[in-house]
């Protein structure tokens, strides 16, 4: 019996815990200024992914270069070629979504 | 045949107007063209700012607002001086209006809530003046913030509902304030706005109070509606201003309206 309403804790705190996670979309930004591409990344409600993985992509798939956001969600490089950028976050718990970030904007923010 | 269900369509609702004429209701509106902006997105707004009756497509002579903008993260920005003129009708008027038009380019995420106060409308037929102060607003890029926070107006309704990513059928929930502060029992107008782009066909009212929804605001001024079909839907609460306009020498009243408009969309 005790272990019965455990199980039911357990499950109860797993579908709390799984209920919030689907809720928190990340989402990706980015804009270039003076040489630099600024990336934010953050919740729908607007608080910061925090430690969250940073990938950019070239046009043709290839990994340019990775880094990590900090405290307020940002994580900022020099351009590091002027081409068709994607640039994916991957937050905890397999959250991942991506910008596409367009030559003309880092043409334009040069 | 098409042609002439739409030919029909206009000739009913003309009939119906002519029947029904006392019972129109004006309303402000500001349509984006869209309302919620994601990266595939054109990230450039076309709004119209109009002054008609949504249900029978009327269009009322506007002239250039006193105050245009927007507001977003909690910044106002001044838009008056973008707006352009442009002529507008319905199906069965003959003479052309009178409203105005802008583009917005969208740079950074969250929520944009546009705003106007058109300059005062004299209406003969209701010896006032009518002020329709009106909002809608537009989500980019996965922010979802700042669709809750009023604008300053004299008087505006503030969303209780995320004003935007609407099923048709859903409640819509807002707060009516006149100078900041809650109107209880406020009475607020909704209209379904027969010019929505994707309407499929004319809205044809089959009597008066079909036109105008009427809904009271509770003590707080707190007020819903359930949304019946897809498009853009106007909620407007009227309160008479505590100051008059003068008229040919003498002081006429004003009515003033909170007015916020919604999109929803139909689950497929």
């Amino acid at each position: 019996m005790k272990t019965l309403s455990h199980l039911f804790i357990l499950v109860v705190v797993t579908l709390l815990l799984s209920g919030t996670a689907l809720a928190h979309k990340v989402n990706v930004f980015a804009y270039v200024e003076a040489g630099k591409v600024y990336t934010e990344s953050y919740f729908p409600d607007g608080s910061p992914v925090e430690g969250g993985k940073v990938l950019v992509y070239d046009s043709q798939n290839n990994l340019l270069l990775e880094g990590v956001t900090d405290k307020k969600g940002l994580f900022n490089f020099a351009v590091p070629k002027v081409d068709d950028l994607t640039i994916v976050i991957e937050a905890t718990m397999g959250h991942k979504n991506s910008f596409k970030l367009k030559k003309a904007e880092l043409e334009a923010g040069r | 045949m098409r042609a002439v269900i739409s030919i029909l369509s206009v000739m009913v609702l003309t009939v119906m107007m002519v029947v029904t004429a006392p019972a129109l209701a004006h309303f402000g509106t500001i349509t984006p063209s869209d309302d919620i902006v994601t990266q595939d997105d054109s990230k450039t707004l076309r709004l119209q700012v109009k002054f008609i009756h949504p249900m029978e497509m009327h269009y009322m002579e506007m002239v250039k607002p006193k105050q245009f903008g927007v507001v977003h993260d909690g910044k106002k920005t001044d838009l008056l001086a973008s707006l352009k003129a442009a002529k507008g009708k319905s199906p069965d008027q003959t003479e052309s209006f009178t409203f105005w038009t802008t583009d917005y380019k969208i740079r950074r995420p969250g929520d944009y809530t546009f705003y106007v106060e058109p300059t005062p409308y004299w209406e003969p037929a209701e010896d006032l003046f009518i002020v329709h102060y009106t909002k809608v607003c537009v989500n980019a890029l996965g922010l979802e913030k700042g669709w809750d926070q009023p604008v300053g107006l004299e008087t505006e309704i503030v969303p209780m509902t995320r004003p935007y990513g609407l099923w048709t059928g859903n409640l819509f929930t807002g707060q009516v304030l006149l100078k900041g502060k809650p109107v209880p029992f406020a009475e607020v107008e909704i209209e379904y706005l027969n010019e929505s782009p994707g309407n499929i066909s004319v809205v044809i009212p089959p009597a008066d109070p079909y036109v105008t929804q009427v809904v009271k605001a509770d003590a707080n001024g707190v007020f819903s509606y359930a949304m019946p079909r897809a498009g853009w839907w106007g909620f407007a609460a009227l309160n008479e201003a505590d100051w008059k306009l003068k008229r040919d020498g003498k002081e006429k009243g004003v009515e003033i309206g909170a007015v916020y408009w919604v999109h929803t969309q139909d689950m497929k």
